[in-house]
Formats: structure tokens, C-alpha cells, sequence
């Protein structure tokens, strides 16, 4: 490693961002600046720092090794994200949460929601969902993080993640959301351009497009064992149907995040900070070229890595990074890319888990101080408190416990947590929001009776049925000495597939059976939306 | 197809680069938008 080449890079890095910062802070004058960037952000800017917070190290790292493990596919985690992430996001529903949250004055997702269903616990209990779970996702965006600088630079794990953590909460503190769109969308740029780099470099350095496929179907006998009993097929064949590895893939990597990024919080509030509602057609156009980039290429360079491996060392990925998935990415990188491009991947990497850090961190911040202590009234306890003194508090307890978790979580989570994370958001909010924007007649109760079995349903799966999160929390086996209540598929299967419908039925039968809102309310709401 | 052992995963990596074409064209077909006053 060339010690002088690196520092220059990582100090011209820093200067930029601190640059975009300082512009970002300057700019931040009021609460409403701190929140939503002053609702006057360029739909480019937007649709930039929308991709950058969605794809972090987790889906270049997390995700990337999986499909290093499982096989091309987790494409169809590609198609979903483009699809669903970008077209359904930015065409149907950013337009509306716009404008609906123009016209409630809501600057926070879970005030968002609140005010729309006229419920304040709504907006406490979302509010409390994101504050006290996403430090499991934040946690591991820190993790791979820390992993890349430990695999490709030698800096040890422990500093390089309490650096992140301490940069993040930084500018988060001091630039607000209008900082951190500035931020993200120069990272963007870097990750743009290190991603499509790495893209060409993998495809040619098998061969090409058909040889490398090729290629890679003819090692398919290199398999492992066990994981062929699990339903493997080869890295260019989908799993077998019905098996453990094709309900990890297809329920929890596919369906979890490709469904779950429709409900993200931290890109949700996005929309609300662009200047004109229908501009956001023109951000589908840097959305869809940005996303293909990033999780194409973690999802192409994965599986072509066992290639390469192949015919470099003998191996197969799994066994270069010693059974640990989140390792094969850093270590491929290493190997089939010159010094220089390791230097710029670094970047590459750092920008990606910095942007969704901090995306992270500002909704839990945020979530603190809007919905929970304002919309509780605690801030009667410390009169004169500005909103932004309780965000940046609520910032200060996100990062410690993001690090917190980063320390305690197991090896090779990334892709778990995430999927965890979003599977969650996917459930407990999916149906709210959707009703929210598109049906009138839903009602408060509705609202939060489909919250809380999302929820509640979701989390029931993860602590009782599925088998890794039973494992890890252990309550099943003390309870009744084996590790998860049913038996399979139901260990394998995501949460979401059972607990989204669950939320739907509730929402809709308990909308029915309650009171409609108030036709001046549900006016006011969709005023200028439909 | 494509050197892939399923029609599924060729079937995936064709949409993956669709998918991100479609949203290049719709972007560019409402581009107009961005500069209307609401």
C-alpha cells in the first residue's frame, strides 16, 4: 500500500465533503432546512442522494457476497429495486408524498403518517420503531465499513469503524439534510463511477460477457456438498425450488429488500424535500442508471468472483474468504485490481457507507426529536430546546448504539440485518403509507392496528420461526429445548411474506369497520394529490 | 442463453439492463416536467 497516494486521496475525499458540508450548513437556517432541505432540492440531487442512501456497503459488501455464495440469482433483486425502488417509488408514490406532505406540514415520516391519519400514537409508534430498530441496520453498515478497511488497507477493524461513526454523527450535526444530500450525491458520483469501473474490469478479466457465464456454469461441479442438499444448483442456475437456499434468496434477499425499500423511511422523506412534485419523473432517468450500477454490478462481479478464484488459486469464493461471505467482495477487489483502483474503491466504499450512515442517523435524530419528544411533550422538560438541539441529541444516541450493536453482531450479518431492517419497514408501514396516498376511506384505527401487526408479526417471526434470528436470540430453545417453533420451510422463510398480508387484512377490515375520516380532513390531505 | 445454466437467471439478467433502460426513457419522455410551475 502506498502510504502517500492514499492519504492524498483520503484528504482530497474529505476536503469535498467537507466543502458540500460547510455549503449544507450554511444553507441551514431553520428547523424545516434541518429536516427537509428547505423542500427546494434540483430532482437530480435528490434522485442521487435517494440511491446513495439505499445502496450502502451492505448491498456492494453484504449483498455482493451472498451472491458470491448463492449464484446470479439475486439478479432479480436488480430488477425488483429498479422496478419497484425507483419507477414505483419516484412515479406513483413520491409525486404524492410531496404534495400530501406539503399539505399536512409534515417534515418526518412518522409525522407524515400521523398527520395524515390525524394520530399522534401513529407518529410515536413509528417513531419509536425507527429509533429503537434501525441501529440493527446502522449497526451493520458499520460493520462493512470497518470489514473493507481491515480486508484492503490493513487499518484494524475497530478504528476504521468508530471512524466512521465519528465523521458521520459529525456532519449530520452540523449540515442537516441539505448537507447530507450535497454529501450524498458527490458520493454518488464516486460510486458511479468506481462501480461501473469494477463492472468492465470483472467481465473482462473472464473472458466476457458469455465466456464468463459460461465459464462459471461449467464449474458448477465445484459446489459444495452442503450446500447442494440446500437446494444449490450452480452460481448461474436458480436455486431448487422450494429448498432452504431458495427461500433465503427468494424470500429474504428478493422479496425482503425489493418490497421492503418501498417503506424506507430515511428515502421516503426524500421526496419531500424536492421543489416540484412531478420533477421526480426526470430523477427515474438517474435512479434507474445509478441502482443498475451499483447493485448490478455487487450481484454480477459475486457469482464471476468463483471464477476467477478458480482459475487463479484452485478455489472457490466461499473457501478464499475462509466461510465468511462478507469478505469475498473486499477480497476479490484486491487481487484483480491495480493499487490505484483499490485506493479509489476504498472511496467507493467509504462514500457508500458514510451516505447511508448519515441518512440513518438524521431519521433516527429526527424521529427523536419530532416524534417522540416534541410529539410527546417531553420537551416541556428542558423549555426553550430548539428542534434541532433534540435531533442532534437523538443523533448522539443513534451512533452509540449503532456502534454498540456493531461490536456485538455476528460475522457475515450484513445481508441479514439489512433484510431484516427492510422486511420490517416493509410491513409494519407498506400498507399504511400505500393506504395513506391511494385510499381515502382508511381509517386511524386501521392505520395503527395494521402497524402494530406488522410489527408485531414480523418480529414475532424473527425471535420465533425464522432460524438464524431464533438461534440468535435463543428464547425458543430455553422455552422448548429446540431452536424454532415450526419446523421447515417456515425457518426459512422471510417474515414479510406472512406478516405483509397480515398487515393488509387488518388495515382493511378494521378501516371498514371503523369511522371514515373527516371529508374536510381527507380535502385538506389531497388537496392538488390525486 | 447468455451462458447461463436457467433460462430464469438469463430471463433476470436481461431485465436487470431493461429495467434501467425503461427508466432512461420514461425519464427522458417527461423530462419537460421539471421546469413547470405547480
Amino acid at each position: 500500500m502506498n502510504i502517500p497516494i492514499l492519504s492524498a486521496a483520503v484528504i482530497i475525499f474529505l476536503s469535498i465533503m467537507t466543502g458540500l458540508m460547510y455549503l449544507g450548513s450554511r444553507k441551514t437556517k431553520t428547523d424545516n432546512d434541518f429536516l427537509v432541505a428547505g423542500r427546494s432540492m434540483h430532482p437530480w440531487i435528490m434522485a442521487l442522494s435517494y440511491g446513495a442512501a439505499f445502496i450502502s456497503t451492505s448491498a456492494i459488501v453484504g449483498f455482493g457476497g451472498a451472491a458470491g455464495l448463492f449464484g446470479f440469482s439475486l439478479l432479480w433483486l436488480t430488477v425488483l429495486t429498479i422496478f419497484i425502488g425507483i419507477f414505483i417509488a419516484f412515479a406513483l408514490f413520491g409525486p404524492r408524498i410531496r404534495r400530501m406532505s406539503c399539505n399536512l406540514g409534515s417534515e418526518t415520516f412518522p409525522s407524515f403518517l400521523g398527520a395524515r391519519y390525524q394520530s399522534s400514537a401513529l407518529t410515536a409508534y413509528a417513531g419509536m420503531l425507527i429509533f429503537l430498530l434501525m441501529p440493527a441496520y446502522t449497526g451493520a453498515i458499520l460493520i462493512g465499513g470497518g470489514r473493507f478497511l481491515y480486508d484492503a488497507l490493513g487499518i484494524p477493524y475497530t478504528t476504521g469503524l468508530l471512524l466512521f461513526a465519528v465523521i458521520v454523527a459529525a456532519y449530520v450535526m452540523s449540515g442537516g439534510l441539505r448537507g447530507v444530500m450535497y454529501t450524498d450525491a458527490f458520493f454518488a458520483v464516486v460510486m458511479l463511477l468506481g462501480m461501473s469501473t469494477l463492472l468492465f474490469a470483472t467481465y473482462s478479466a473472464v473472458g466476457g460477457i458469455i465466456p464468463g457465464h459460461s465459464g462459471l456454469s461449467a464449474i458448477s461441479n465445484l459446489v459444495p456438498a452442503t450446500l447442494i442438499e440446500q437446494g444449490h444448483r450452480g452460481w448461474t442456475a436458480m436455486p431448487a425450488f422450494g429448498s432452504r437456499i431458495w427461500w433465503i434468496v427468494v424470500s429474504t434477499m428478493v422479496l425482503g429488500v425489493g418490497i421492503g425499500v418501498l417503506a424506507q423511511p430515511q428515502l421516503t422523506m426524500r421526496f419531500m424535500t424536492i421543489k416540484q412534485p412531478r420533477s421526480l419523473y426526470q430523477a427515474i432517468l438517474v435512479g434507474g442508471i445509478f441502482i443498475f450500477f451499483m447493485t448490478g454490478t455487487a450481484f454480477i462481479i459475486g457469482p464471476l468472483s468463483n471464477l476467477y478464484f478458480y482459475q487463479t488459486q484452485g478455489k472457490i469464493a466461499i473457501q478464499v474468504a475462509e466461510g465468511n461471505i462478507d469478505r469475498i467482495i473486499p477480497i476479490f477487489v484486491s487481487q484483480i485490481m491495480p493499487d490505484w483502483f483499490l485506493y479509489f474503491f476504498m472511496l467507493t466504499l467509504l462514500a457508500a457507507a458514510i451516505s447511508t450512515l448519515s441518512s440513518l442517523i438524521h431519521v433516527q435524530g429526527t424521529a427523536f426529536a419530532r416524534d417522540l419528544v416534541e410529539n410527546l411533550g417531553i420537551n416541556k422538560l428542558l423549555p426553550g430546546a430548539s428542534t434541532r438541539f433534540w435531533a442532534k441529541l437523538g443523533i448522539i444516541f443513534s451512533i452509540i448504539s449503532a456502534v454498540t450493536l456493531a461490536f456485538i453482531l455476528p460475522p457475515g450479518v450484513i445481508a441479514r440485518a439489512t433484510a431484516f431492517w427492510f422486511g420490517i419497514c416493509a410491513a409494519a408501514f407498506l400498507p399504511t403509507l400505500t393506504a395513506a396516498l391511494y385510499w381515502p376511506a382508511a381509517t386511524k384505527a386501521g392505520a395503527l392496528a395494521s402497524t402494530i401487526t406488522g410489527s408485531i408479526v414480523s418480529g414475532f417471526g424473527y425471535i420465533f420461526l425464522q432460524e438464524q434470528g431464533a438461534v440468535a436470540v435463543g428464547l425458543v430453545s430455553r422455552l422448548l429445548g429446540r431452536t424454532t417453533l415450526l419446523p421447515f420451510p417456515w425457518t426459512h422463510i422471510e417474515p414479510l411474506i406472512y406478516s405483509l398480508p397480515a398487515a393488509t387484512i387488518v388495515l382493511v377490515a378494521v378501516s371498514l369497520l371503523t369511522q371514515r375520516p373527516m371529508a374536510k380532513h381527507l380535502e385538506d390531505t389531497f388537496k392538488k394529490v390525486a | 442463453m447468455l451462458g447461463m445454466q436457467d433460462l430464469w437467471i438469463s430471463a433476470a439478467w436481461l431485465l436487470s439492463i431493461g429495467s434501467a433502460v425503461g427508466c432512461v426513457v420514461y425519464g427522458a419522455l417527461n423530462w419537460h416536467y421539471e421546469s413547470e410551475e405547480e
